[in-house]
């Protein structure tokens, strides 16, 4: 309980710094940081409680995090070009916003012919290619592919609309494995297609996130195919298919970044253990799992671990009937192995309780959200006081 | 002369590499039998057919010469290079879905062609893909193509050609040790024929038949 406190009061202090006082203590600000502290509190008690069960939180703080992203980078094109459309100007200034899924497509020419490939601004900007860089490495230092569950303003459509409807239409579970495979297949061909075009290709054809962001307008016949494709490939995997499988299927099949951020979550603090003496084999985590990361192999060849894809969202904490799965430190802090988080016979101490892999996983994801979120959820919501002020004055 | 071509394969080497690591990394990470002497003859045999390639482009454009200001159109690089990556799309094509050449043999059926009997479907794919690959126009191949032109008699300017590819070569020396790795991670191999499946569908799709448009 003291432990939930604590870490509340920082969060809260965190919050009032980077929401309000960076946002010069407006009223929208305020309320913004409310619902964050309403969350993030709601979330610590909740999984105090019972663990798993405050995963809830988590997934509303990303959908609504998604939508507002969108409303303030719309309404920010909008205001700087007149249209969601790319324009010559912006392409040939090089003034496109940078979003970390271009990373991994412009790492490999960087480092082969020292040149960004993606026409944005190298620093200077929220979302120029140095920032996006530094978000990046301090996320694979901290929460890894915790950032596909936790951050990613795009990931919170497919979890939303993965929670739509109340059964599951399609098991995905028997082809977890095949999916997993062709998404590094599909990560690799985009670097090497990147390498080959000096060009980032996935944000050329294959990026869904343009139809509630930027494109380029049809005006030839491969630029109408594009357009084609990002339609096509929004309502059949950020739509349809998470409603019909009950999982993030893009983030788990053609993301890049998501494929990327897979291989560099050994670098991050934390990962998921699964008890394998705990553990029934249920496969409640397994059907749970929403990046397809724990397969009937997993479980049956007692890995302990999910497999490489688990973006860490704790879905499965919540459903095991066993409590065999939890949150871990990758790193030993001491010889013996680091005994914070263990559920040992004994009461916890407080210190204890709060150096928890989980708590610790929780706050470092949380504050990296708030941080991330408030300038576009300020923007997002004062568009919809505006917006509910213009039509209270038209009536 | 040979000094020169030599030098600018080396200083130009690395834009090969990128034009053919598509095609090559995906094809031999996903190669029916991993091995090292298998993988540097695959290599070898691609690198022979893009030599054939351009030993053909060179001859033709070094007897060409000043013709080829006159003759030729401007804009033949791109088209090459567009039927160079329909051409390599449809062999990688092939190769990734295991569909056998018409000279190749069935599991159970006879041979079209019983000489052939050794060659394999990855033997083949090396060596379509080698030709089509000689054919993508990329820039240090174009600088060497003007330069064979415009750089004296048809003798000089093919051998020129052949210096400048012998200068590429070095870039592929890594490409040996890829048995290394995908002895010791055996997915590799399965993923590397949906990259190769994905690379294909690219290069005949996005950068064969939409530029045709």
């Amino acid at each position: 309980m003291i432990s939930c406190l604590i870490l509340s009061a920082l969060m809260f202090l965190i919050v009032t710094f980077f929401v309000v006082i960076m946002n010069d203590c407006s009223v929208i600000s305020v309320i913004y940081a409310a619902f964050l502290m309403f969350l993030y509190i709601r979330m610590t008690f909740a999984e105090h409680k019972k663990s798993g069960s405050g995963v809830i939180y988590r997934r509303i703080f990303q959908t609504v995090f998604a939508v507002g992203f969108c409303m303030a980078f719309i309404s920010d094109l909008y205001a700087e070009r007149g249209s969601m459309a790319i324009t010559e100007n912006a392409l040939s200034s090089a003034e496109l916003p940078f979003c970390h899924i271009a990373i991994p497509q412009v790492l490999v020419p960087l480092l082969v012919t020292k040149n960004i490939i993606f026409p944005a601004r190298i620093t200077g900007h929220y979302a120029a290619v140095a920032s996006m860089l530094l978000i990046w490495f301090i996320c694979t230092i901290t929460v890894g592919r915790g950032w596909c569950s936790w951050i990613c303003f795009y990931g919170g459509w497919e979890e939303g609309f993965s929670h739509v409807a109340k059964k599951r239409r399609i098991k995905l579970l028997p082809k977890n494995k095949e999916l997993r495979e062709f998404h590094f297949g599909f990560f690799f061909f985009i670097i090497l297609a990147s390498l080959c075009e000096l060009a980032c290709v996935y944000c050329d054809w294959f990026c869904p996130f343009k139809l509630v962001t930027e494109f380029a307008p049809a005006t030839s016949i491969p630029t109408l195919i594009a357009m084609i494709l990002f339609i096509g490939l929004f309502v059949g995997l950020v739509v349809v298919l998470p409603i019909l499988t009950k999982k993030r299927t893009q983030c788990s099949s053609l993301c890049p970044f998501g494929a990327f951020a897979s291989l560099t979550d050994r670098f991050s603090l934390f990962g998921m253990k699964i008890d394998t003496q705990k553990c029934s084999g249920c496969m409640k985590c397994a059907t749970t799992c929403p990046f397809s990361a724990i397969d009937i192999k997993t479980i049956q060849e007692k890995k302990g671990h999910p497999e490489i894809t688990c973006a860490k969202c704790g879905e499965c904490v919540g459903v095991c009937p066993q409590k065999a799965i939890s949150y871990e430190f990758r790193f030993r802090l001491n010889k013996g192995g680091c005994a914070c988080g263990s559920s040992g016979s004994g009461k916890k101490s407080a210190l204890q309780e709060l150096l928890h892999p989980a708590h610790l996983f929780r706050f470092a994801a949380f504050t990296f959200s708030a941080i991330m979120s408030s300038g576009f959820m300020i923007k997002a919501l004062n568009l919809v006081c505006n917006f509910v002020t213009s039509i209270g004055g038209a009536k | 002369m040979v000094l020169e071509a030599i030098l600018l394969g080396l200083s130009t080497g690395t834009y090969c590499t990128m034009y053919c690591g598509p095609v090559l990394i995906p094809f031999l990470c996903g190669s029916e039998k991993i091995g090292y002497k298998r993988n540097s003859g695959l290599v070898g045999v691609f690198l022979l057919a893009r030599l054939a390639t351009y030993f053909v482009l060179g001859a033709v454009f070094a007897a060409l010469g000043f013709l080829l200001n006159e003759y030729c159109d401007p804009v033949l690089a791109r088209k090459l290079s567009t039927f160079a990556y329909i051409f390599c799309g449809l062999s990688l094509l092939c190769n990734s879905l295991g569909v056998k050449f018409p000279w190749g043999c069935g599991e159970n059926g006879g041979c079209r062609a019983p000489k052939l009997r050794r060659m394999g479907n990855d033997w083949i794919t090396a060596i379509v893909t080698g030709l089509a690959v000689g054919l993508h126009v990329c820039p240090p191949l174009w600088t060497a193509m003007l330069r064979s032109v415009f750089g004296g008699n048809g003798i000089t300017g093919l051998f020129y050609f052949v210096f400048f590819y012998i200068g590429t070569l070095p870039f592929f020396i890594p490409l040996l040790g890829i048995p290394f790795i995908a002895k010791r991670l055996p997915v590799i191999r399965r993923i590397s024929r949906v990259t190769q499946f994905c690379v294909s569908l690219y290069f005949l799709i996005f950068l064969g038949l939409i530029s045709l448009l």
